[in-house]
């Protein structure tokens, strides 16, 4: 296929038309979500239930920012994260951690905090890890990084992942949509959303339990 | 002085064996190489593995292609063998009446009893039951369980639920008496209402009793005799899962169906016996053994075995330039198999295993392919190239190098497409024949009892040991030993079964536990391997009894094998055989047989 000038300017075109359609859509999707109501308990401890999974969230989550990038509420996320993890009989616990807002630390923290060695680590804006606290920081057993491709239904699902790590079944990874528009259309959003996200951080603060 | 070379075009790797022959006839081997074969044995294509492989032989002992003065060829008989599956059985509902699936995680335990009902109507209802509760997708779990739970506040006996999405622990969970529920059945709305109902949840590591019987599902619904007998593929169908659900409807209509799998007629030299595949591979071995010695086999036109045979015939008359009316099927293998398959007219996309047959064909062919390939050789490197002896009279010959060998001895030559055996008396006359059925089709066993749908996964899970990762420090090996690492294991392969292969673990994505898919390798490697061994020697031992052989040796790529030489061993110790794999020239193992073969049968003017 040849590609002539007016072709890019068309697909061009057609690309700003999408961005800010999309853009359009992002303002009312789900409209404004009230904070979460969430009471923060005692420092968290390391665990000893091998039956339990831990959810790490940063200083945001829940509070300042209130639903992903998508605009999924983050009470959703978190009960369908938990979900996930009970229908396969284990338990979930919450902690959110102060000193960081990179995912993969958030992630290892929980993972580290959690009897069974696994961990969620979500952001805001709705990337997510699973986490085990053996590997390094940086590795993951399964990562969603492109925030605007976790739905609902995804976060059901990597809660049952998790806790399939945990029991040691071997669950096949939950499959991840691969969209390359995502990056073009939501890089500008999803930078805003971190800087957000950092303002909140205290790296000098531990980590609490947290409960709904 | 000269330089000869003996190569051996097998199905899976072409072997040379490179050797001086000094004034007084005396063959001294100086070297030996293996390589892949190229495109299918017994073709043009081969003369490149060939070449290359005679390059590597002389290039360790630094020779040139002009240094030799003949290359023999192996007359390599049987060429080609294809392996197909037959399916025989599946399981048919054209009523929905049963889910039988097994959810990774039902909820609740026990068995309960009641008429289906929907949510919505369950709200509205005043009888008081017992009810079977059906839960559609659009119910999260909270709200079901509240609304369960008012029911059961207004004096409803609810017995127990089906559910559409995944949720059957989440609501048990949030209820105050435990029900049984079965979850993830995706055509929910396909389950009639106001029917009577059974739903059954068994405790975890058991499997359920009521519903896999059909005496208790007779029980249970009030069935006579006849409708009895039309639950029993039902009952069959939910044995050793955890959960099941079976739905009374008024013209339930669920039967076992046997595919017309079409049929095999075997002609032998005195007589002709014809059977239907759909009996079973037990079935066409014994009328394959009824009509030895075997000519000609056929198979019913329009059908899958048919398909298959004209595919075989077809692909060799292509390779050889002959009518396809001249190929003849000189042997099969057909062996008893399990076939993941989607249950027709099921509630939640239920897989049932269906019992399929696996057969395995083998062509009689003529010495020209192999002329053919000799000519291009010729013209391709300017050696002088003659077809030395059949390949299993030359692979005898090669094994009696082993030390501790002597006539009279038989060899089982274990391939990639076929098992051949041959057997040396005292008076060194050697008898042998070719069957059908080998390493491909132990391959072939494993891809589809497993349902990888991945061939080359298949071969690596059937060559080597599997093991569990338990953590990212530790995995536990097949045989129950545990090894620990000092540096953490790669991510993806937590918590999986992984294939120990020569690159590294290779991690599973199948929920199988690892006993499973040892089982399944296992099982396929015998009814491959000890089947044919037995046939074989049994074909050519003196009086067909395999007890008056003594010696057996095990040569070809699949006497590599971790496992297999000790099942083949296992059995012929029961006839007093002594069995062990051979080591042609006390060096190479059993490997290059046939290549020291050729030479040798060369030196000694018998070919």
């Amino acid at each position: 296929m040849k590609i002539s000038e007016e072709m890019v300017k068309q697909i061009i075109l057609e690309v700003l038309g999408q961005m800010q359609g999309a853009e359009g859509s992002e303002s009312h999707a789900g409209g404004d979500v009230p904070p979460m109501d969430m009471t923060e308990g005692g420092e968290a401890k390391p665990g000893t239930d091998r039956n339990e999974v831990v959810i790490g969230i940063p200083p945001a989550f829940g509070t300042i920012m209130t639903k992903t990038i998508i605009g999924i509420p983050h009470r959703e996320v978190l009960r369908e994260l938990k979900a996930g993890i009970e229908e396969e009989g284990l338990h979930p616990r919450l902690v959110r951690v102060y000193r960081t807002a990179d995912l993969a630390f958030i992630a290892h923290d929980a993972a580290k905090l959690s009897g069974s060695g696994i961990g969620i680590g979500i952001l805001s804006r709705g990337t997510t890890v699973i986490h085990q606290k053996n590997l390094a920081p940086l590795q993951n057993l399964e990562l969603f990084s492109q925030s605007p491709l976790v739905e609902l239904e995804t976060f059901r699902s990597i809660g049952h992942n998790a806790a399939k790590y945990a029991k040691g079944e071997s669950p096949s990874p939950v499959p991840v949509r691969n969209d390359p528009m995502a990056r073009p259309r939501y890089q500008g959003l999803a930078a805003l959303l971190h800087n957000k996200e950092i303002q909140s951080v205290d790296q000098n603060k531990k980590t609490y339990e947290l409960s709904i | 002085m000269t330089y000869i070379a003996g190569v051996d075009v097998g199905n899976n790797s072409t072997e040379v064996a490179i050797a001086r022959v000094d004034t007084a006839g005396k063959a001294d081997i100086l070297s030996s190489s293996l390589v892949r074969t190229m495109g299918i044995k017994g073709t043009i294509r081969n003369a490149l593995g060939v070449i290359d492989a005679l390059d590597k032989g002389l290039a360790l002992v630094g020779l040139e292609r002009n240094d030799l003065s003949l290359i023999l060829l192996n007359e390599a008989t049987p060429v080609i063998s294809d392996v197909a599956m037959e399916t025989i059985t599946e399981t048919v509902i054209t009523e929905s009446a049963m889910i039988g699936h097994n959810p990774g995680t039902p909820g609740g335990l026990g068995l309960g009893i009641g008429m289906t009902i929907t949510l919505d109507q369950l709200e509205a209802t005043q009888v008081p039951g017992p009810w079977i509760v059906i839960i559609p997708g659009e119910f999260g779990f909270k709200e079901a369980s509240e609304r369960l739970t008012r029911a059961v506040s207004r004096d409803l006996i609810v017995a127990g639920a089906i559910v559409q999405k995944d949720d059957a622990v989440l609501i048990n969970n949030r209820l105050h008496r435990s029900i049984p529920i079965v979850d993830e059945v995706s055509h929910i709305d396909r389950v009639p209402l106001g029917m009577p109902a059974a739903v059954e949840v068994a405790s975890h590591g058991k499997t359920i009793e009521k519903l896999s019987n059909p005496y208790d599902i007779a029980t249970l619904f009030d069935l006579d005799p006849d409708e009895t007998r039309q639950v029993v593929p039902i009952a069959r169908a939910l044995m050793g899962t955890r959960s099941a659900v079976v739905i009374k409807t008024p013209r339930g209509d669920i039967e076992e169906r046997r595919i017309p799998a079409g049929s095999i007629v075997f002609l032998g030299e005195n007589r002709k016996e014809m059977v239907k595949v759909e009996e079973g591979a037990e079935a066409i071995m014994e009328n394959v053994a009824l009509v030895s010695p075997l000519l000609e086999i056929q198979a019913e036109a329009g059908t899958h075995v048919g398909g298959m045979f004209e595919h075989v015939r077809t692909v060799m008359a292509e390779l050889t330039d002959q009518p396809v009316s001249a190929i003849q099927v000189q042997d099969i293998l057909a062996v008893d198999t399990l076939k993941p398959q989607r249950v027709l007219g099921s509630l939640a996309g239920e897989y049932s295993m269906g019992n399929a047959v696996g057969l395995a064909a083998m062509v009689k062919t003529h010495k020209l392919p192999m002329q053919r390939l000799a000519r291009k050789l010729e013209e391709e490197i300017s050696v002088f190239t003659s077809i030395g002896g059949v390949e299993a009279e030359m692979a005898i010959r090669g094994a009696l190098t082993t030390p501790g060998l002597k006539p009279s001895m038989a060899i089982l030559d274990l391939g990639g497409g076929s098992t051949d055996a041959s057997l040396i008396n005292e008076a060194g006359e050697i008898k042998s024949v070719h069957l059908a059925g080998a390493g491909d089709m132990v391959t072939l066993l494993i891809d589809t009892e497993l349902g990888l749908d991945d061939r080359d996964l298949a071969e690596r899970i059937k060559v080597n040991p599997l093991a569990k990762v338990e953590t990212l420090f530790h995995m536990r090996h097949e045989d129950g030993s545990v090894q620990f690492f000092n540096e953490p294991l790669e991510p993806r392969l937590f918590g999986r079964v992984v294939v120990l292969a020569g690159e590294g673990p290779i991690p599973l994505e199948i929920s199988e536990p690892l006993s499973k898919v040892v089982q399944v390798r296992q099982s396929a490697k015998k009814k491959v391997f000890v089947r044919n061994a037995l046939r074989a020697l049994e074909m050519i031992a003196p009086a067909g009894n395999i007890r008056l052989i003594s010696f057996v040796a095990l040569v070809g790529g699949s006497a590599l094998d971790f496992e297999i030489p000790r099942m083949i061993s296992d059995v012929l110790v029961e006839y007093g055989v002594v069995t062990g794999r051979a080591n042609i020239r006390g060096v190479e193992g059993p490997r290059n047989a046939v290549a020291t073969g050729l030479v040798l049968a060369h030196v000694s003017g018998e070919n």
